[in-house]
């Protein structure tokens, strides 16, 4: 019982704590760049005002409109509880293992494309289409990158994953670790939009990937949909943080340990933010052409990954 | 330091280093492509002090500390010197697109490791596990060296595959005798100095260095 509260708990926790992840970056990487920027807990702000707004909706848009940002909300929700945040294992662990967590964050996606192309408006089927064409190559690599790492642990449960890198930490200095950490921690800055991949800060531009699908979105879809994507950015942060450094995850139930646990995980969080908005800083855009072969690069390093751990086992 | 660590590290620090040929396939500025054999480099010469550490081999820090100073320091500086005087910045066109060339850099990876896989099946090394990456890091250097169309990018295909040998033999062997490895540190130099006299004579001739150009060379 108390495993389901904690479940419950941790979704709970990384629902609160992800604006203030992305409001983290937003205002440290303004600091870096000589501005004063807006304070990280900017983004409850911003999504408090959108809650109360009307939603507009476009005459020509579908039921499908309406319904893709709870869709991609809900994926998000659903997935932090299949991963290891800062307790392992849990009971949801059983319901759905990597797998199931690809494919739940591309289900997301994949309807928030859906809802870009819905309206019928040229940024909105660009956006989507872009959109597509990062997730073809990204998905993979993510499912690649864990699946080394599943190999290594002989199973594709994540928390079983995490489990047995605490048993044997030796296992964490292996080719097929470090390269699936870097393919991953590419595809997470793919995904979640980032430099030098999409910019996150942009509403106007030609180049604009993620925020051109969301351009007919309003008031509390709008909401939703900012707070999947924050979410989003949470889930990628605490795969790389959990699976490949996964000190610090409490194992068992014992309230000492998870006071213990959670500050770790979001000091692991707030490390990882500082280091993306650095990247962000120094890093420009990559041309829209570009982006492919990047991914590229990354969906290799996770196939070395997978040939190195399964050939050296 | 304990001896379980020595076969972890080594395979960490050799995956590292085929990282950075990894990301030369990657990148298309010239500088790009120097500051990754640099920073290749420096990790190679920490794989040769571990090496000398944990095989007790002190004449491997003698070799280590040559690396550092010919290839970090001293062949980056040259071949930087070198970009900025012949003026070229990208390697615009190669003959294998980039996307296709990572491809085949993985290709050439796992094929390292097959035709790998009967020596670390009887090896009793603690450093079997990273062989095949350094044999995928000589593959990795000699397709840049044929598919890149700058003198520079095929100079620097060639120190990669030169420093995939390095590993390999420091890996599979402990390292060559110090007066073999000094012997082949001199006729590197003196490979790149020729290269070096080449490419101006190459610029001079026909205002560029896409070797494409030498196919003719009768005006």
């Amino acid at each position: 019982m108390n495993a389901y509260l904690l479940e419950l708990a941790q979704a709970l926790i990384s629902l609160a704590v992800a604006p203030l992840l992305v409001g983290f970056i937003g205002w440290l990487k303004a600091r870096l760049q000589g501005r004063r920027g807006a304070p990280p807990w900017q983004p409850y702000f911003v999504l408090r005002k959108l809650f109360s707004k009307e939603v507009i909706v476009s005459e020509h848009a579908s039921w499908l409109f309406r319904f893709a940002p709870y869709v991609v909300f809900g994926s998000g929700v659903a997935v932090t509880l299949l991963i290891p945040l800062f307790c392992v294992p849990l009971p949801f662990d059983a319901m759905g293992d990597l797998l199931m967590v690809v494919y739940l964050m591309l289900l997301g996606t994949f309807f928030l494309a859906l809802a870009g192309l819905d309206p019928g408006t040229a940024f909105g089927g660009m956006g989507a289409s872009r959109e597509m064409t990062v997730a073809a190559i990204a998905e993979p690599t993510i499912a690649l990158a864990i699946f080394s790492l599943a190999l290594r642990a002989g199973s594709t449960n994540l928390g079983q994953i995490v489990v047995n890198t605490l048993a044997d930490p030796t296992v964490a200095l292996n080719a097929g670790h470090l390269l699936a950490f870097v393919a991953l921690f590419v595809v997470t800055l793919a995904e979640t939009g980032r430099i030098p991949i999409d910019n996150p800060s942009t509403h106007l531009e030609l180049t604009m990937i993620h925020e051109a699908m969301i351009l007919e979105h309003s008031g509390r879809h709008l909401a939703l949909i900012e707070w999947a994507s924050g979410l989003k950015l949470l889930i990628f942060f605490s795969l790389l943080a959990n699976l490949f450094v996964p000190w610090g995850v409490a194992t068992t139930l014992s309230p000492v340990y998870l006071l213990i646990a959670l500050p770790i995980w979001i000091g692991k969080l707030g490390l990882l933010a500082v280091v993306v908005a650095v990247l962000e800083t120094r890093l420009a855009k990559l041309r829209l052409f570009r982006v492919p072969e990047l991914l590229s690069m990354s969906f290799v390093l996770a196939l070395l990954a997978v040939i190195s751990s399964f050939l050296l086992r | 330091m304990d001896e379980t660590l020595f076969a972890p590290l080594t395979t960490l620090g050799a995956s590292l280093v085929l990282l950075f040929g990894v990301v030369l396939l990657w990148r298309r500025s010239l500088n790009a492509y120097i500051q990754a054999f640099k920073w290749q480099s420096v990790i190679l010469s920490g794989v040769f002090f571990l090496v000398g550490y944990f095989g007790h081999d002190p004449e491997l820090y003698g070799v280590g500390v040559a690396l550092l100073g010919l290839k970090v320091f001293f062949i980056p500086h040259l071949l930087g010197r070198l970009r900025k005087r012949v003026g070229a910045d990208h390697e615009i066109t190669p003959y294998v697109n980039i996307a296709t060339s990572l491809l085949i850099g993985g290709m050439l990876v796992l094929l390292a490791y097959v035709l790998m896989r009967p020596v670390v099946t009887v090896s009793t090394l603690p450093t079997r596990g990273a062989l095949p990456l350094a044999l995928g890091l000589v593959f990795i250097g000699l397709f840049v060296l044929i598919t890149r169309k700058k003198a520079i990018t095929q100079v620097v295909g060639f120190l990669v595959m030169e420093n995939g040998i390095a590993l390999l033999a420091v890996l599979g062997t402990y390292g060559i005798p110090l007066i073999i490895e000094m012997g082949v540190f001199l006729d590197l130099l003196m490979g790149i100095l020729v290269m070096q006299v080449f490419i101006y004579q190459i610029q001079d001739t026909f205002e560029s260095i896409d070797v494409d150009r030498l196919t003719h060379l009768k005006h």
